[in-house]
């Protein structure tokens, strides 16, 4: 999207009382975003600073993690060509591609 | 494989309370549970790849989990237990579907045990879509699993202990608080809960977490609301203000805040979507969250063998989970033959007292952080009130102008509701709007009717269930 005024600057994480596990990069909207195993796309992303995670179908306004509990679907983004996953729900892969989802967006559909 | 004398849906506290009794008892048990591991949100544990070093983060409660969680341990092994498994519908002839690993599957229930738990209740002013509003269960998902700040500088808006224990993780985490709004009188509830033991978990908690703020410098602000999020494509700041005993805006205390993320606690809502699709009668509680499925001293439902507990069947707490848990497993245990009612009887005594100790204290907070009506008033006519549909007060109000009171009829003019989230996030509002505009008590408005499949199945899921599915007679 053309702006979205993420400060991109800083990591969120908290480093104090856990240790993290593998770290890997996952690709959100083309630029490489830190991720660690165990983390959800939803916390990667949070960490980066990333709030949007996509544009209503009606209004085109921006909507982001909510409810962190998979209920409200407002950090639904497209992963790996497929539409609507809750980003809260869904951990990180090495080589993950995340877009951020514009309406109701197009499935990518496999060979 | 034989049909299990009983399902349990759902693995937090009261769900793996009543496994346990059960399991103990003999009974052959199966576990349907949504979360990769068991312990619910409050004794939620970290993903594979984290690694806890230091767990006095987690809180009392952490300790508490434990416990519960090598009690289950030690029955484990007679006990079906399916994590990251969905339940998404109940049919005709106590049939029902769930979804594990890409696949539908089926099976029959005699004895049902729901502990669906609760969810972050919904409050809609302007600006609550905007990205960096977030409930304080979904900023405590972050911060106590996931180990991350949702934002720079944060502002806490609700009632009650759970946004003190979130805040104070975030702190706690090295992040920024700008405040703490309470809507209500917080000197009430603390004084009521010196007088009480520790036994109500979360409440003692929040009352050590209070100093903690007081210690780092946060203003925790008594009978101040969140009115508006307002900003370019995020929060970038809040108006705030105080209230009145009702939670109505003192206009001229009216003030700006500059915040990047808003986190709102206003309690929680129970999840009724299972016990309302199995049939089971319910009655509005406001003071337990909304609607809660009728029960009696046993946990069971107005459907025979079906039981409801924790906070699913009405916000009460961990504690107050657990036993209402051992109460149903041991009842159960009992009606299946593998012990006698005078054992039965022995088994939940303790229970009961439990009950009733903490039932006391639940009526006294009742009093205090119930919703008042000032909550539901915050909306404007161009607010979104049903977020996946994105329809505004305005368009509820126009459908109700046209006549219609009641929810059913309002979706079917409107979509309200018949989105991804299935209402969760508009229906416990709509409820009260509607009261407000047709000055009718929320307890006279009927709920939502739920179908299947109660979250988002992949329809692929939906074409690999085996057999043929009933819908349940009177829908």
């Amino acid at each position: 999207m053309e702006y979205r005024g993420d400060d991109m600057t800083q990591d969120l994480r908290i480093w104090k009382d856990v240790q993290r596990g593998q770290a890997f990069d996952i690709e959100v909207d083309g630029r490489p975003v830190a991720a660690y195993e165990g983390e959800t796309v939803a916390a990667a992303i949070t960490a980066a600073g990333i709030r949007t995670t996509h544009q209503t179908v009606k209004r085109e306004e921006p909507r982001g993690f909510c409810c962190g509990i998979g209920l409200c679907y407002g950090c639904t983004m497209v992963i790996d060509g497929v539409p609507n996953r809750r980003t809260c729900q869904t951990l990180v892969k090495p080589g993950m591609r995340v877009q951020t989802q514009k309406g109701l967006a197009k499935w990518e559909v496999p060979e | 494989m034989k049909d299990p004398e009983l399902i349990i849906i759902g693995a937090g506290p009261a769900g793996i309370a009543a496994a346990v009794e059960a399991a103990r008892a003999g009974a052959t048990v199966k576990i349907l549970d949504e979360n990769a591991k068991p312990g619910g949100r409050i004794y939620s544990q970290l993903n594979d790849g984290f690694k806890l070093v230091h767990p006095g983060y987690l809180g009392p409660d952490y300790q508490k989990g434990k416990a519960l969680l090598s009690e289950f341990a030690a029955v484990r092994k007679k006990i079906d237990y399916r994590h990251d498994t969905l339940v998404f519908g109940t049919f005709e002839n106590r049939i029902m579907a769930f979804h594990q690993a890409g696949k539908g599957q089926r099976v029959a229930f005699n004895k049902l045990i729901v502990a669906t738990g609760a969810y972050d209740r919904p409050v809609p002013f302007p600006g609550w879509t905007l990205p960096g509003v977030l409930t304080a269960g979904g900023a405590q998902s972050l911060v106590k699993m996931q180990r991350v700040l949702p934002g720079k500088n944060l502002l806490f808006a609700g009632t009650g202990p759970l946004q003190l224990v979130v805040a104070n993780q975030v702190l706690d985490g090295g992040g920024t608080v700008a405040a703490i709004l309470e809507a209500g009188e917080i000197d009430n509830w603390l004084k009521l809960l010196k007088g009480f033991s520790r036994n109500w978990g979360l409440l003692t908690d929040g009352l050590q977490y209070m100093r903690a703020i007081r210690k780092a410098g946060v203003p925790l602000l008594r009978r101040h609301m969140i009115l508006e999020a307002r900003g370019d494509r995020q929060v970038e700041e809040a108006v705030i203000a105080e209230v009145d005993k009702d939670w109505r805006a003192i206009e001229k205390t009216r003030r700006i805040l500059k915040v990047d993320t808003i986190c709102l606690g206003y309690g929680l809502v129970p999840s009724v979507e299972l016990t309302r699709l199995v049939g089971c009668q319910h009655r509005y509680s406001p003071g337990l969250g909304g609607w809660i499925p009728a029960r009696n001293e046993d946990m069971e439902t107005s459907v025979p063998g079906v039981f409801a507990v924790g906070d699913g069947a009405g916000v009460a707490g961990s504690a107050m989970a657990m036993s209402e848990g051992r109460i149903a497993g041991i009842s159960i245990a009992q009606s299946l033959g593998y012990i006698s009612s005078e054992e039965a009887r022995k088994r939940k005594r303790p229970y009961l007292n439990e009950m009733k100790k903490l039932g006391r204290l639940r009526d006294a907070l009742d009093r205090i952080s119930y919703p008042r009506p000032g909550l539901f008033e915050l909306a404007n006519d161009d607010t979104i009130i049903c977020r996946c549909e994105e329809l505004t007060l305005g368009d509820i109000k126009s459908a109700i102008g046209k006549g219609t009171t009641e929810m059913n009829e309002l979706k079917r003019m409107t979509r309200m509701g018949m989105g991804p989230c299935q209402g969760r996030m508009c229906a416990p509002a709509v409820q009260e709007i509607i009261a407000g505009q047709t000055q009718t008590p929320a307890a006279e408005i009927a709920y939502l009717n739920q179908r299947p499949p109660t979250k988002l199945v992949p329809i692929d899921v939906l074409d690999s269930l085996p057999g043929e599915f009933e819908i349940r007679h009177g829908w």
